[in-house]
């Protein structure tokens, strides 16, 4: 091999090797990218609470580990700013030097998120525990339980300790899991302290001392009833007379944002026959969209601003709460903002909500504008808002006809079936034809699944585009339900009474049902008959 | 000189034509650009890895919620750098009132010496920081008062803080060795 | 630029003709053949080693609470950190393989043969100086095997007769592994071990300078052909292409298989298959088929038969001249060696 040709393999090689570095510093470039957001900051545990932390990494070590991975550690927010409780406080006692209670309210969380809190504050999430006077609440209180102390009618083997039975479980671990607790303290008398009693004011501190020296304390821990504690329901009353608790989507010890704006955390409670969203929102074009992408979504975003961190797919958070870019970005605590129907109650209602954020029953125009004008919002602000959302993705028009069908669906369910049956069921109690008691007669229980079960399905379904739950587990069931249940069972309500004497009661029920069939959209039926 | 390679290839290639002579120029140039390009090139990831990544890097720390840092008094933040940095809230004078509070009521200076960069401690008996390396002397509020600093119209530098929804931050150094 | 030089001169009294000459090492023709070359490339790969060994350990802490944070934040946050460990690594690898297969070509070519006993005997050293620094070197990443790998060899030099207690006290720094071991591998691994080499690298060349490379003659080679070439430039080039085809060949293998961080040592559990580097899986197969002392012991005789060879050779050939008993010992050598690694690396335990 001549020298000059060695020198020539010699430059090639060197290319070679060159070309070689090359690959690596793509490799370099490319792992860069990925990793550069991978860099934790370093928690530094703030001074008040090491001896807190150094504890509580012995004794409950997943907890602290919980805190570490949350943001709250990065910016330097330990246990002391949370849990510190001042000299007064209703459940405050003193544990290693520190004064602090064991439930955080949003009147804590307040303290450094009071935007927030006060957005929570205002909308429907936080009043999610008033559910006393509901049909729901009597369900799972006498229905499935008992209001009236009950004992065990045999023993049950290896649990000598089963005394007496709590009738009220169902709603204490069901309920209220959701809907939120009343938070107790345990009495001395055995008697339940709530807020109704420590009558706190705006600070949460209780202006009805005396009832504080019956709380029942362990080494000055106040006990809690444990029918209302542990709980982090939505709407959870707290000693210190503020609602909610943001833990039910800001799962503690991490508080993780990026969980609470995944569906999951709202399938917690919208879920099961009555409000399936969850499962309303898998079928959904959006749904899909969001499993297959949901890893490009940016998910753990400081901002997770729609436009700009991510647009593969919306999630429940997308739509109801999170900022976008139209909206500059705006973030609400309130997810009523955006709802132009609520189709909670058997008749579906338009949003227009009063200063209070009540939604309007008001039926004289005028006196609705007047009090959508004195610090209320309309439906169609509301409409907006959400309008505002889509149109990330989808033009005007089509959001629009969209809105039609979405609107088309509720007013046919409202007219068809919602007003009717309830028409029918306020005749048969106008007559007194039903007793004053909910569910103790099988039409009752008739009507509820339409209104509470499917007809919400239906609604559901077609607000947020899923054609089965609009379609077969909605109005197919709901029309099922009036024609070969409702109907006949009203009429023979109605016959039993005219046989038992009560004619006229019977002929006034059984002229609103028949002028409800003679309807030409229920015309279709009446040959059978 | 027993081996002398110009004899060599003299010896070897008796008659070298101008041409030949040109390519064996370039084939030497080509070896040699080839050379200094790739192990120059491994050298230079070499120095990339010597390099730090980032100068030093920061982040927003909470200190505290305005009501509960009465004015005069002082809080203690410690950086994920190991750095204990003092804040301190002055005092109210005439017509600031809580409602008016700002972040130019709140302090927090440096402990390092903005002359070479020593560590000055506080002497409560001459209410002074003192900094041992030149004698470089600061009052509380961080004005020098002697020494290199003084004569050079420095003070103790002041970290960043901010105020946000009644919450004092402090931009703090996240890495060093104290931690 | 005449006046740089003189004070040059003057200060370097150096005579270039005579540095010419001591450095042109006449080079026998058949180094013409690249595989030849074989002691080169060792070499050439130590060079990568000290190179990238050095820049490592820039980054590298060697106590038990930072090692494996420290391998990590090279191998993730640091700029290029990968890719040298990756060299370092693989160079390693290549370079243990080529100091074998370099012996096996001074063995089968006689190449140790008088008077050339001292030079085997130093690569003997050679040998082991890289087989420790391998070892010493996968000990410092303080994953699962560095620790079993440490624990395992301290407790089999037990068995060397009477120093042998001393010895793994001397190598553990105490009576098990602790915190003072790392840094006892990382003294051996990173100035020990390296300078040693150096020195030996140093006495390796000299002898084979002052003997002359062992001439081998081809029948395909006619006799006209010259029987020696210069050292500058033709050897020295043919040298730079090898040493540029080693680099593209780690450039590529670090980068096609960048080296991984194994799990952080866990004292209270070893791994279901815990195995050391490929290099040890011939001693490590040969543990476990005797018993302990009987294996260690016959290892330890194996590795001074090896390198008391040349003498052996020259023995039986003084006995029985053309005697071709080297061949057929080097065959059944080389046969066992690949053998034992081959199944050690194909069962799991």
């Amino acid at each position: 091999m001549s020298l000059e040709l060695k020198k020539v393999v010699i430059a090639a090689l060197g290319l070679l090797f060159l070309a070689s570095l090359v690959l690596v510093q793509k490799l370099e470039i490319d792992r860069r990218a990925v990793e550069s957001h991978l860099v934790a900051e370093p928690i530094v545990v703030p001074a008040a609470s090491k001896q807190c932390v150094d504890c509580h990494d012995q004794a409950t070590p997943g907890l602290i580990d919980h805190w570490k991975g949350s943001t709250h550690a990065q910016k330097g927010v330990g246990c002391i700013e949370c849990h510190q409780a001042e000299k007064g406080d209703a459940d405050g006692f003193d544990h290693y030097g520190a004064h602090i209670a064991a439930i955080v309210t949003p009147l804590d969380c307040g303290r450094c998120h009071p935007t927030e809190a006060q957005e929570f504050g205002a909308s429907h999430h936080a009043k999610a525990g008033n559910i006393l006077a509901s049909l729901d609440n009597l369900l799972a209180e006498v229905v499935e339980g008992s209001r009236v102390p009950m004992s065990p009618h045999s023993p049950t083997p290896g649990r000598p300790d089963v005394t007496r039975v709590n009738g009220l479980a169902s709603v204490e671990a069901g309920c209220k899991q959701c809907h939120g607790s009343k938070v107790a303290m345990l009495g001395k008398d055995g008697a339940l302290i709530t807020v109704d009693d420590l009558k706190p004011d705006a600070h949460g501190k209780p202006t009805n001392l005396a009832v504080l020296a019956d709380v029942q304390r362990r080494d000055g821990k106040p006990l809690m009833d444990s029918g209302t504690w542990p709980n982090t329901g939505l709407g959870r009353m707290n000693l210190d007379g503020s609602l909610g608790s943001c833990a039910a989507c800001h799962s503690r010890h991490d508080f993780s944002a990026r969980r609470a704006r995944q569906p999951e955390n709202c399938g917690k409670c919208h879920l099961g026959p009555d409000h399936p969203q969850k499962k309303i929102y898998e079928e959904s074009k959006h749904g899909v969209a969001y499993r297959d992408l949901k890893e490009h979504m940016n998910l753990g975003a400081k901002e997770w601003v729609l436009g700009d961190d991510y647009s593969q797919a919306p999630t429940c958070a997308t739509c109801h709460m999170s900022g976008n870019l139209r909206n500059g970005g705006k973030v609400t605590h309130d997810p009523g903002e955006r709802i132009s129907w609520t189709n909670r109650p058997p008749v579906s209602l338009a949003m227009d909500t009063d200063a209070k954020h009540a939604v309007i029953k008001e039926t004289d125009p005028e006196k609705r504008a007047a009090l959508i004008a004195d610090g209320g919002s309309s439906w169609q602000e509301k409409r907006q808002r959400m309008t505002d959302v889509c149109m990330h993705c989808h033009p005007q028009d089509y959001v629009g006809s969209f809105y039609k069908q979405y609107d088309d669906l509720v007013i046919l369910f409202n007219e068809k079936f919602a007003k009717p049956g309830q028409a029918i069921v306020a005749a048969l109690r106008g007559q007194g034809l039903l007793t004053p008691q909910e569910f103790d007669e099988e039409i009752e229980w008739t009507w509820y699944y339409p209104w509470h079960h499917e007809g919400r399905r239906a609604r559901h379904g077609a607000s947020m585009m899923a054609p089965d739950y609009t379609h077969w587990h909605g109005m197919y069931e709901v029309a099922d339900r009036f024609y070969v249940e409702l109907i006949p069972q009203a009429r023979e309500i109605a016959a039993h009474a005219a046989a038992g004497g009560k004619q006229a009661e019977a002929d006034a029920v059984t002229k609103v049902i028949d002028d409800i069939i003679a309807r030409p959209e229920h015309a279709w039926s009446k040959r059978k008959e | 000189m027993t081996h002398d390679p110009t004899a060599a290839q003299v010896t070897l290639a008796p008659t070298v034509p101008a041409r030949r002579s040109f390519f064996a120029r370039l084939a030497g140039f080509a070896m040699f650009a080839s050379l200094v390009a790739s192990y120059g090139t491994f050298a230079v990831m070499a120095g990339r890895f010597l390099l730090p990544t980032h100068s030093r890097r920061k982040a927003w720390r909470r200190v505290a919620e305005i009501g509960s840092f009465q004015p005069a008094t002082t809080r203690t933040v410690v950086a994920p750098s190991g750095e204990r940095i003092v804040v301190a809230r002055c005092a109210i004078n005439g017509a600031s009132t809580p409602a008016t509070v700002t972040v130019d009521d709140f302090v927090a200076l440096s402990s390092t010496c903005p002359h070479l960069g020593c560590q000055v401690t506080f002497e409560p008996q001459h209410q002074r920081f003192f900094c041992p390396c030149h004698n470089g002397t600061f009052a509380p509020d961080g004005r020098a008062t002697g020494g290199p600093p003084f004569e050079a119209g420095q003070s103790l530098p002041r970290y960043p803080l901010d105020l946000r929804a009644n919450l004092l931050y402090i931009e703090v150094p996240l890495d060093g060795v104290a931690g | 630029m005449s006046k740089l030089t003189s004070f040059l001169r003057e200060r370097l009294p150096v005579d270039r003709a005579k540095l010419r000459e001591l450095t042109n090492e006449p080079v026998p023709h058949h180094l013409k053949h690249g595989w030849f070359c074989l002691g080169g490339t060792p070499a050439y790969r130590f060079v990568v080693m000290i190179v990238t060994g050095i820049l490592l350990a820039f980054y590298y802490e060697a106590t038990p609470t930072r090692a494996w944070e420290s391998v990590r934040t090279i191998s993730e946050d640091v700029a290029y950190g990968w890719f040298l460990r990756s060299i370092h690594r693989w160079a390693a690898t290549l370079m243990v393989a080529a100091v074998v297969l370099h012996q096996m070509r001074i063995f089968f070519t006689d190449a140790y043969r008088r008077p050339r006993e001292l030079n085997w005997l130093i690569g003997m050293g050679l040998l082991h100086c890289t087989l420790g620094a391998g070892f010493t070197g996968y000990s410092l990443v303080y994953e699962q095997l560095s620790y079993w790998g440490a624990t395992v060899a301290a407790n089999l030099t037990d068995n060397v007769p009477w120093i042998g207690a001393l010895l793994r006290r001397l190598l553990l720094g105490g009576d098990e592994y602790n915190a003072h071991t790392l840094s006892r591998f990382f003294v051996l691994h990173g100035a020990i071990l390296p300078v040693t080499m150096i020195g030996l690298i140093v006495l390796h060349v000299t002898l084979i300078r002052l003997h002359g490379i062992a001439e081998l003659r081809f029948k395909a080679d006619q006799n006209s052909a010259p029987r020696f070439f210069d050292f500058f430039p033709d050897h020295l080039l043919t040298e730079l292409a090898i040493g540029l085809v080693l680099m593209l060949l780690l450039g590529v293998l670090a980068s096609l298989f960048p080296v991984p961080i194994g799990p952080r040592v866990d004292p209270l559990l070893t791994p279901d298959v815990i195995k050391p580097e490929w290099f040890f899986y011939v001693a490590f197969r040969w543990l476990k088929l005797f018993s302990e002392r009987a294996a260690f012991a016959s290892l330890g005789a194996i590795v001074v038969v090896m390198a008391a060879w040349p003498f052996i050779d020259g023995f039986i050939r003084r006995r029985r001249p053309g005697s071709e008993a080297s061949v057929f010992v080097g065959i059944v050598a080389v046969l066992a060696i690949v053998g034992l690694t081959v199944w050690e690396a194909l069962v799991a335990h």
